[in-house]
């Protein structure tokens, strides 16, 4: 079973990094181009850099994880053990989301534009 | 009676977590776009996006927290033993999300009162200047 188990994993894991990848994507881009000052095609590039490596890094992640399963032997074994690991993973990218927040607030708050500009 | 109850006690544990951090992520965040107003004095577009950020790391933090805490390693027998188990893991995910939501309440108070003493510093500062 632990074959279908790889594949509800895969599935489940992908949905949800591209989705938060994109919600990151659309929305992180207000955040750079103040940091940047308003310069378009830098932030352009440099957002597209980032959504590149998160998916690569957490993609990677995901299915570096799964060499360490136990082998899984019953429906209620596949449900909980596709539901931890899933969940290590969504509590990671959690960590590295709010540490980006944490690094770009700390960086607009040394240039003092993000929050005081008014245009 | 060989077989296990521990199956049907994910299948009732799962869609309850979901529905609760569902509910309280959005009312939370449906009410917090006022905050994110004051706190970036009125720039919209940058203020929804700080909110949809919060909102999804939000999901990723307790959906994430309730996944991993979810194992059941004990053989359930009877009604009763599920019972008791299911209360005990969906009360501490309650608890554990009301405090969340108690934090992020107080993280955009503070917000809004940092932004009001900056917008007063401004203020002075312009007049000291004039």
């Amino acid at each position: 079973m632990n074959v279908l188990a790889y594949v509800f994993y895969l599935l489940i894991t992908y949905v949800i990094t591209v989705r938060t990848g994109l919600v990151f994507y659309r929305n992180g881009k207000v955040y750079i181009k103040a940091v940047l000052k308003g310069d378009e095609q830098l932030t352009d590039f440099i957002n597209k850099m980032l959504l590149t490596g998160y998916y690569l890094v957490n993609l990677g992640y995901a299915a570096t994880m799964i060499r360490w399963w136990k082998s899984i032997e019953s429906f209620s074994a596949l449900l909980s053990t596709v539901g931890v690991m899933t969940g290590r993973i969504m509590l990671t990218l959690a960590l590295i989301h709010f540490f980006n927040m944490a690094v770009i607030y700390f960086i607009s708050r040394s240039n003092n534009h993000l929050i005081n500009h008014t245009t | 009676m060989k077989t296990s109850l521990n199956f049907t006690a994910y299948l009732i544990y799962l869609p309850v977590v979901l529905i609760l951090t569902w509910y309280v992520a959005h009312t939370l965040f449906k009410n917090s776009k006022v905050f994110m107003m004051d706190i970036f004095n009125g720039r919209s577009d940058i203020a929804l996006s700080s909110n949809k950020l919060f909102e999804t790391g939000f999901y990723l933090l307790n959906l994430g927290f309730a996944l991993t805490i979810m194992e059941i390693a004990a053989e359930i027998t009877n009604g009763r033993n599920m019972l008791e188990i299911l209360s005990l893991k969906i009360g501490g995910f309650s608890i554990y999300l009301g405090i969340m939501l108690f934090f992020n309440l107080y993280l955009f108070f503070r917000g809004k009162r940092v932004a009001r003493q900056k917008a007063r510093l401004a203020e002075a500062v312009k007049v000291m200047g004039a």
